[in-house]
């Protein structure tokens, strides 16, 4: 974990209001897993808070982060141009763990899609992937190559406008006889991530099943107790330090 | 160079410490940067038992300040007392900040860290049950008589109140806090804010409400050091929008011994080492050997 001044390389939209910035970071920071985060500075004093954002894909010592025009500060860091520097914090959080898994159901929607990509690129070959992403609409999906390139993939979109009409769950469930994971991985908001726990229990599905979280951070390092989610044992744990990857029954959602 | 400061006693390495609830208790950014180059870390505020805080979102940032309502989320003195303080003071100097909702919290809190810590700093800003909910560091009356009831339960360790700027006249809060036994004060705590989203017509923060920090308060907290540190003899400790080198020269001027960095540390990670470097870098380009000097040297026009 190091905070460094990167060098923006590229800063393109790939889908309506969702940007990817590749930062050229000046040296190593080690392995990042995917999973992990970076908390990426705005760039301007009037901005005080970095913007944690989900690592999408590593090559080296670029590291590509995505982002959705959320507010001022995402807004701000999309006028980033190549060239300009940034200082970015990472990399942060625990990130997945796949550990033995040979099959691994991956459930992604929206937003969501972006530390999955990561993950299903960083074991790419070694397990077989079982995909299931969901976005609003055409206009807002991204990333589903990554996803295609390593394993099976099925797109669905609220609106039937690219796949079939549905949410990523219901196409996980309907799948759930076919592919009988031993792992299970999500990301996506807290609405889809309690319908997969539904699906999880009403099915008798046993297998594991790991998601990341999203919360408003401080210092993304653990140490400000900013961003807390409340595990089932009633303590809190930090989405930034413990997590933000956490079992399902483990936290409530 | 000297960059030591000392204070009620207590000789600090330099004098820019970590505020407390930025830095919890100094593991984290250690694994960043070596935490003994800070000149001190003020703790996460501690109670006597464990508090969970606020509901989340408990952050938002407005232009130039944040605002956080973290609700006084801890372990409890006694598990910190157990994993964190040994490492933290072989590190460096520990300022244990505290809380509580009854005076007796107070008391109580303040005898379990005497002496087991290098000062301790009262929280008096979050709400009291003695003050009617209300902070107790709103009026003077209650800042003096929590102040004398700490003062009371410490044989050993120096006593720091915190004030709060939200009140009608911080020199009057001072000197209540110098007259019911402060060894020192330090300010500002945060200011009441709040951000509010108007696409959902609710406050960002789930706690509506939230304390706000950061450079845009700067000016407002470097009248208040001056005003109290002209209003009591006891040391005092500046703080409030901090970023620099030459911020931590303007608190000095304006009449404080040592400051505290808080919003800094999540803007840059690496805040704190970088402002005690440019700290001594502004007092090597003006021919000043001691950090000391620079205290209280202030002209008013």
């Amino acid at each position: 974990m190091k905070e460094l001044l990167a060098t923006v390389k590229e800063n393109r939209q790939i889908a309506e209001g969702i940007m990817a910035i590749t930062l050229a970071l000046p040296e190593s920071v080690g392995k990042i897993k995917g999973g992990q985060f970076a908390n990426l500075s705005v760039g301007d004093s009037a901005f005080p808070l970095k913007r944690p954002l989900g690592v999408c894909s590593v090559n080296g010592n670029d590291v590509t982060l995505c982002y959705q025009l959320k507010g001022d500060g995402t807004r701000k860091i999309a006028q980033a141009e190549a060239g300009d520097k940034l200082s970015v914090l990472l990399p942060l959080g625990n990130g997945f763990d796949l550990g033995n898994a040979k099959k691994v159901a991956v459930i992604g929607g929206g937003v969501g899609v972006f530390p999955l990509a990561a993950v299903v690129e960083e074991y790419a070959g070694k397990v077989q992937f079982y995909s299931y992403i969901g976005f609003r609409g055409r206009q807002y999906a991204c990333l589903t190559e990554v996803f295609g390139n390593v394993g099976e993939l099925t797109v669905v979109t609220d609106d039937g406008s690219l796949g079939a009409k549905g949410n990523a769950v219901q196409a996980f469930a309907d799948d759930l006889g076919k592919i009988s994971p031993d792992l299970i991985i999500s990301c996506g908001p807290p609405v889809m991530l309690r319908a997969l726990r539904s699906a999880l229990k009403d099915n008798g599905v046993t297998a594991k099943c790991l998601v990341s979280l999203e919360e408003r951070m401080g210092c993304g390092i653990g140490a400000c107790l900013v961003c807390a989610c409340k595990k089932s044992d009633g303590r809190n744990a930090r989405v930034c330090k413990d997590g933000p990857v956490f079992d399902i029954n483990e936290v409530e959602l | 160079m000297k960059l030591s400061v000392e204070i009620c006693g207590v000789k600090f390495g330099n004098p820019v410490i970590a505020a407390s609830g930025t830095c919890g208790f100094g593991r984290e950014y250690n694994e960043l940067y070596d935490i003994s180059t800070v000149g001190g870390v003020s703790t996460k505020g501690l109670t006597l038992e464990p508090r969970s805080g606020n509901p989340v979102p408990r952050i938002a940032e407005g232009k130039s300040v944040i605002l956080n309502a973290v609700g006084l989320q801890n372990p409890g003195v006694e598990e910190f007392i157990k994993n964190d303080l040994a490492w933290l003071r072989s590190k460096t100097r520990v300022v244990a900040n505290v809380a509580g909702r009854t005076l007796e919290d107070y008391e109580g809190i303040c005898a379990r860290l005497d002496g087991l810590v290098d000062m301790i700093e009262l929280n008096i800003s979050c709400p009291n049950v003695r003050a009617g909910g209300m902070a107790l560091g709103i009026k003077p009356e209650n800042v003096e008589e929590v102040t004398r009831l700490c003062k009371g339960a410490l044989a050993k360790t120096p006593l720091v109140v915190k004030l709060s700027p939200n009140v009608e006249s911080i020199a009057v809060n001072a000197q209540a806090a110098e007259k019911g036994g402060a060894d020192c004060i330090s300010l500002i705590n945060t200011l009441t804010g709040m951000v509010i989203d108007i696409e959902r017509r609710r406050p960002v923060l789930a706690n509506n409400t939230g304390g706000v920090s950061g450079a845009g308060i700067m000016p407002v907290a470097l009248r208040m050091v001056y005003e109290a540190a002209h209003a009591v003899s006891i040391p005092v400790i500046g703080m409030g929008g901090i970023t620099c080198g030459k911020d931590v020269v303007a608190f000095m001027m304006a009449g404080a011994r040592a400051v505290q960095v808080g919003t800094a540390n999540f803007t840059d990670a690496y805040a704190i080492p970088r402002i005690v470097r440019e700290t001594e870098e502004w007092l090597s380009a003006h021919g000043i050997s001691d950090v000391n000097e620079i205290v209280n040297t202030l002209r008013l026009n």
